[in-house]
């Protein structure tokens, strides 16, 4: 690592919050310290760098111009599409030509956090900029990663740029291009309290006996077996805990729609469309079947009730003619 | 073969040959033990306390719904490969209302069973608008089956054979949406298998047709003329 030439990095974000900022800030293994000074030239980065305006874009200018086609681009937040661009400029430039300028003139570009991956929050329904993940906005980019989550670990981040700085080349990555390493597996089969899943035992209620003890959280909607993350392995905050480590329900910020999908937060299945949060799927499923059941008994009743009567209407007709 | 019935010389056809039973009985079996563990699934609902190394119910829950989950499967393919080997009246055509006899045979039925007409239309096999329900339920089946598997692909590791499964996530929108569907999908059954199980009774004792015994013998009791003109309409389809 020491030996190799120090890459150049710019970050742009766009309709984003500055939470995958924040949390690479936080990477402890290498801190970011250590990224900026050993690993990295940061170029361009709106949050932490020193120059602003006129001067922050020209730096961003002459970063994407010296190494073109050798940069790594890091896209944060979504880029939206509506009223032709104009809701996410910056310097005079919509989001959506600043993003296709520099994606294609990287060597690699990290599209972070869930907003960026997938469109996130700013394109849950009914998404009213258009926003779109930076695969749909700069279609064709075959040196993309996607590091989804909501904001996506630092620590994994900082592992990915290592490892293309040591290696010179992206690790394996999935169909939505996700890196194996951080979502090759689900939440749920390295959860700690998985031994309390497949025991049976649940928290049933928000400081009840079992949340004390750390039961599993699946019937408070825990997501974990529906979403791709490392972290149980990894953690947050240098290692120190995660959010089911604490006792609350995995929310699924890494997968595709999960602001769309995954709510209600703390249920086990999304709404029925139509019927509001408090209709449940078991107790309508079950008044169906209950009311086929009693349908067909009425329906079997009129039939037995039209042959009794025809049968003494026959009864009666053979009297009159043997009388 | 005929038998003395109501003093008309009813004729037995064999009508369901033992494939098509043992699948039928295969899947109602595999059908409620993979609802009643897929209920707890979706809704643990058995208390457990102490050790959670001293209990396995979810897990074991989980193994029962996988094994049920492969007869289930099975069952159903061995039920679709037979619509194309077995007998006319396993025939896929007597699903899709393909001829126009069928046709007019789904609004003779609908037109019998809401009051309209008095006779019931006849036909050996399933009568056209049964046809059309199964139709459905086998739809509902392919759709139970491509969710679950989706969701059994999911935590298969990465090399295992249900790992091959895993293109069928982004098909069903995801696992979340997958678990709904198929969810949803089980009470959609569930209300089916109420429906089937009354029309069978129904059609057993109020009709007076040989319809719930066929399903255990494979037998049929029709009169000859049913019998004959029935089956020359299925030989000219
Ligand atoms: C028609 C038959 C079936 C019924 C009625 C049924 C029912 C259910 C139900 C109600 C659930 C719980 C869903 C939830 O709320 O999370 C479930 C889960 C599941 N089913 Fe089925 N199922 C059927 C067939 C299958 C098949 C064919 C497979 C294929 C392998 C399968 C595999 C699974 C898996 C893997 C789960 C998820 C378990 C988990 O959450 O980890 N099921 N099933
Ligand atoms: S808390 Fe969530 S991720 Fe952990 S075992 Fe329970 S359901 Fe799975």
């Amino acid at each position: 690592m020491e030996t190799a030439a120090k890459p150049t990095l710019v970050w742009l974000e766009f309709q984003d919050c500055a939470g995958n900022t924040e949390s690479f800030l936080r990477a402890s293994r290498p801190t970011v310290a250590e990224i900026i000074l050993d690993t990295l030239s940061i170029d361009y980065h709106e949050t932490i760098m020193a120059a602003a305006g006129h001067q922050a874009q020209q730096s961003l200018a002459e970063a994407i111009e010296r190494d073109h086609g050798k940069y790594i681009a890091v896209i944060e937040g979504s880029i939206p599409s509506g009223a032709g661009g104009a809701y996410c400029t910056i310097g005079g430039r919509s989001a959506l030509e600043i993003a296709q300028e520099v994606c294609d003139g990287a060597a690699a570009t990290v599209a972070i956090g869930t907003c960026a991956a997938f469109g996130g929050l700013p394109a849950a329904a009914p998404n009213p900029t258009g926003a779109m993940s930076v695969s749909d906005a700069v279609p064709g980019l075959t040196n993309l990663v996607n590091m989804p989550a909501c904001p996506a670990n630092g620590d994994n981040l900082a592992a990915l740029i290592v490892h293309y700085v040591t290696f010179g080349r992206l690790p394996d990555l999935d169909h939505l291009r996700r890196p194996l390493f951080a979502y090759g597996k689900l939440i749920h089969d390295a959860c700690e309290k998985r031994s309390h899943y497949d025991a049976g035992q649940y928290t049933e209620e928000w400081g009840d006996e079992g949340h004390r003890h750390g039961y599993c959280l699946y019937k408070m909607g825990c997501k974990g077996p529906v979403t791709y993350q490392n972290c149980p392995n990894i953690g947050w905050n240098g290692g120190t805990n995660w959010p089911v480590g604490c006792g609350h329900p995995c929310i699924g910020c890494a997968e595709p729609s999960f602001w769309d999908r995954m709510t209600p937060f703390y249920r086990h299945l999304p709404e029925i469309p139509g019927l509001g949060p408090h209709a449940s799927l078991d107790k309508i499923g079950l008044g169906v079947t209950v009311g086929v059941a009693a349908a067909f008994a009425t329906h079997t009743a009129v039939h037995v009730a039209r042959r009794s009567l025809a049968g003494a209407r026959k009864t009666a007709s053979d009297e009159e003619n043997e009388s | 073969m005929s038998i003395e019935a109501e003093h008309i010389h009813m004729e037995r056809v064999y009508v369901w040959e033992v494939p098509v039973r043992l699948s039928h009985w295969l899947i109602v079996v595999s059908l409620l033990v993979l609802s009643v563990t897929g209920l707890y699934i979706g809704n643990p609902f058995i208390p457990v306390s102490g050790e959670a190394t001293q209990h396995f119910v979810m897990g074991t829950m989980k193994s029962i719904h996988f094994v049920a989950a492969m007869v289930f499967t099975l069952s159903v393919l061995w039920r679709i490969v037979w619509m194309f080997v077995g007998n006319p009246y396993a025939r896929w055509n007597e699903f899709l209302p393909v001829s126009k006899r069928r046709l007019v045979g789904i609004w003779n039925t609908i037109a019998f069973y809401t009051f309209l007409h008095r006779d019931s239309p006849a036909f050996v096999g399933h009568n056209p608008l049964a046809g059309v329900v199964y139709t459905v339920v086998f739809g509902l089946f392919a759709v139970m089956i491509a969710t679950g598997f989706a969701l059994s692909a999911a935590n298969a590791h990465m090399n295992a054979m249900l790992s091959g499964f895993q293109f069928l996530i982004p098909l069903c929108g995801g696992l979340q949406m997958a678990r709904f569907i198929h969810h949803v999908g089980m009470w959609l059954l569930l209300g089916f298998a109420a429906h089937h199980f009354w029309s069978a009774f129904l059609v057993g004792t109020v009709e007076r047709s040989s319809l719930l015994d066929s399903i255990f013998s494979g037998y049929k009791v029709l009169t000859p003329d049913v019998a004959r003109r029935a089956r020359k309409h299925i030989e000219e389809d």
